[in-house]
């Protein structure tokens, strides 16, 4: 019987997930009183969030500059790391090079890419070229071979072989081969995918700027650190809007690619 | 006993969907509505319970001997009890998949008990029994445990009957419950609704004008949105090829 | 004439664009050549891992862990409520799609600005970070889980309607029971995240692991940071695998 219907069953379950919750909250020490107490500090803040100052975004061409930083670096982190993933991918892919222990190795790679968290991989980068947007590219690189080396390899694996079988049974060589059998089917899920990884990387190299990424995120964070808070949530905004207006675009383009 | 009464849909653009319909049906009767793809049987049979928006009509039921309440125009408790005494069934993908047949059984109840003890409490033990007794009288007893998604169509449908006649209802519709299975099933379905109809009345909205003239007692044809026969279940090929045009050839097995 | 241009044009247009774009991000590779040494040199001078430290690094993992999951299973439970009101099969329209506008727009904060706001009001600590968790889920979960709940059958629906089921009674019996194995399996794709995400919030001074990462290095202990960092590969690693574990059972077993 499932959980929802049988009495008794129902109840174990919730008054286990209940201990358990409170067994956390004892272990973090975290004062559930404070989220009463403290509420003022919430609408104190609220009110020196309000009204937002929205000035800041045209007063010197700092922030504008910040948000170009910013797609710049999803931009080339998707571009350079979508390249570079996708050569891995040909590597890694069983049914493209036939090369086994290359194929398994370049998996292990990308798996060992993917574990490491950006915030390690940017502290390597802040250290070898100093803090900004820079760093933030090739962190942004980096992880994106990870995630797009993966995608990349799972669309090639799944490829449909007749098409390709056919062009090889008439004679056809590797190169004819990827050009007209495997290139024309891959194109659709190549470009949804780099789509689908900007528009992550967009909310990364956001996200990053308080690392030393540079762009909006680290201007973001200098509001914030500095009290500035009616600049803070003009910004905030002015993020939530672009990131939006990207996830949308992406969506859409996306959309157009799967039912063309 | 239920009534349709003048029972019209018009869209905005002037089209109506459904045209004046009335008729009434008491126990003892199988009623199968007939009609091409459109033509506004789902549409009409929905209208019986309330859950299409009408734009003038009323269905009258019985509530006891002597008071009738019209469908329409009554208040959201009192429909809640009306429509747990009203069975539907419809043509698959109605019951819960991961549940087992027993859980999907007694859900048919959910309407007439109230929501805080069915969350809290769920089900009591004589529910339970006369849940099983409803899959006896559709011969799935022995699948009381089983989870729903591992039965094949027929049995899905069964279990939707047993669901059915747990609510222990005084008036039973079935929108193409026939529709997904093979023959074999189909006919056996067919049967159960007529042996249900002694009890109360049947309406299905059915495709298969073949197997109506053998089981209904009666058959209700729509044609673009107007009432078009109603009578005998026997019919001969001039009604049926006025009233499905030119989908006869696919229909007639 | 033009249709071969295409291409062409697009290509230039990528170079010109990516120019530009390297210009604005300081783009240089011989910054990188000449980084990569002193990256390298102070990647080596973090070895060997302090093995000393190991053992107070393991009440700090156990916080991070703690974090996440209680960060996760409240924002599961709080995106399932909201989902409940953004899918279309439940609600109006109307409602329908502020609520999706709402949750569009949390996925568009990066959790570690939902954090600084939350320790602007209630310090640093324990519970900013939960909460932010908690609230960072309802972009992916909130989404998530309205898109599946959109997809239960019409019919199961409707046919519970027309029993006279009240519109908690639909949810509960109806929709809940076939939507739980995908709870399950998103919750515990969220929970890698936040396991991430809890590290990183760590580092702002939420606790955990992330904090002693953070404590390490300003102190300029090298290798007590390189044993944390270790701390975190290996946590990250393993909870992948038991939630990869745990969803592929999920999917074989119960459907």
């Amino acid at each position: 019987m499932l959980i929802f219907y049988n009495k008794y069953k129902k109840w174990v379950y919730t008054l286990v997930a209940i201990t358990l919750m409170y067994l956390l909250i004892l272990f973090l020490k975290i004062d559930l009183g404070l989220l009463f107490s403290d509420v003022h500090y919430v609408t104190d803040l609220l009110n020196e969030m309000f009204p937002p100052n929205f000035k800041i975004l045209w007063e010197n061409n700092v922030v504008y500059i910040s948000i170009l930083q910013t797609i710049a670096m999803a931009y080339l982190g998707t571009l350079m790391g979508g390249i570079i993933a996708f050569v891995f991918s040909l590597i890694a892919s069983n049914n493209i090079f036939n090369y086994k222990y290359f194929a398994v190795s370049a998996k292990w790679l990308l798996s060992f890419i993917r574990v490491l968290p950006s915030l390690i991989i940017v502290l390597i980068f802040v250290v070898a070229v100093g803090p900004g947007s820079f760093a933030g590219v090739l962190t942004i690189i980096i992880s994106t071979i990870g995630t797009l080396g993966k995608l990349f390899t799972e669309s090639l694996e799944n490829l449909d072989p007749t098409s390709a079988n056919s062009l090889k049974s008439i004679g056809a060589n590797k190169i004819q081969i990827f050009k007209h059998a495997i290139w024309p089917e891959f194109l659709p899920s190549f470009i949804s995918n780099l789509l689908y990884c900007f528009d992550i990387n967009m909310r990364t190299a956001v996200g990053l700027g308080i690392f030393g990424g540079g762009g909006i995120g680290y201007k973001l964070y200098l509001a914030m650190r500095v009290l500035h808070y009616k600049d803070a949530i003009a910004l905030i905004i002015c993020i939530i809007i672009l990131l939006l207006i990207i996830e949308n675009f992406s969506n859409y383009l996306r959309h157009k690619i799967l039912s063309k | 006993m239920i009534k349709a009464v003048g029972l019209t849909k018009q869209l905005k653009n002037g089209k109506f969907l459904l045209n004046n319909i009335s008729f009434e049906v008491v126990k003892g009767e199988f009623v199968g509505i007939l009609g091409a793809s459109g033509a506004g049987k789902t549409l009409t049979l929905k209208s019986l319970i309330g859950l299409l928006e009408l734009t003038s009509g009323e269905v009258w039921v019985e509530e006891t001997s002597n008071q009738h309440i019209n469908i329409y125009q009554t208040k959201t408790s009192i429909l809640k009890k009306l429509r747990s005494k009203i069975a539907l069934i419809f043509q698959g993908y109605h019951l819960v998949q991961r549940a087992t047949t027993l859980e999907n059984v007694l859900m048919g109840r959910l309407g007439s008990v109230s929501t805080w003890r069915t969350l809290f409490f769920g089900f009591n033990e004589n529910e339970k029994k006369e849940a099983l007794i409803a899959l006896e009288r559709v011969n799935m007893q022995s699948f009381a445990t089983a989870r729903v998604n591992a039965l094949s169509g027929g049995e899905k449908q069964r279990v939707a009957i047993a669901r059915a006649l747990f609510q222990q209802p005084r008036l039973l519709l079935a929108d193409e419950p026939i529709s997904n299975l093979d023959p074999k099933n189909a006919k056996i379905i067919m049967a159960l609704l007529k042996e249900l109809s002694n009890f109360f009345p049947v309406i299905g909205v059915f495709h298969q004008p073949e197997l109506c003239a053998k089981y209904c007692t009666r058959i209700i044809a729509i044609k673009e949105g107007k009432l078009y026969y109603d009578g005998e279940p026997n019919l001969d090929e001039k009604t049926l090829e006025d009233i499905y045009g030119e989908e006869l050839s696919s229909i007639l097995t | 004439m033009i249709k071969k241009a295409f291409p062409i044009f697009f290509l230039l247009l990528t170079i010109m664009v990516t120019y530009y774009a390297m210009i604005l991000t300081d783009f240089k590779l011989n910054t990188l050549k000449k980084g990569l040494h002193d990256s390298y040199f102070f990647i080596e001078q973090m070895f060997p891992p302090s093995w000393e430290d190991f053992k107070d690094l393991w009440n700090p993992a156990l916080e991070t862990v703690a974090l996440a999951l209680l960060g996760t299973f409240l924002g599961t439970i709080l995106s399932l409520i909201i989902a409940f009101f953004g899918a279309s099969n439940l609600t109006n329209k109307w409602v329908k799609q502020i609520v999706r506008s709402l949750i569009s727009v949390e996925r568009s904060i990066p959790e570690l600005f939902i954090l600084l706001i939350l320790i602007a009001a209630y310090g640093l600590g324990a519970l900013s970070a939960v909460l932010a968790l908690m609230i960072g889920c309802i972009g992916m979960l909130g989404k998530l889980f309205a898109d599946a709940i959109e997809e239960t059958p019409v019919s199961v629906i409707e046919s519970l309607k027309a029993a006279g089921a009240s519109k908690v009674q639909i949810i509960y019996f109806g929709i809940l029971p076939d939507l739980f194995p995908k709870l399950i399996s998103y919750s515990l794709f969220r929970f890698e995240i936040n396991i991430r995400l809890s590290v990183l919030l760590g580092a702002i001074g939420a606790g955990g692991i992330g904090y002693e990462l953070d404590y390490a290095f300003s102190m300029l202990q090298f290798h007590r940071a390189l044993s944390c960092l270790i701390v975190v590969l290996v946590l990250v690693i393993a909870i992948e695998q038991i939630s990869l574990y745990i969803r592929k059972k999920l999917s074989i077993s119960q459907l």
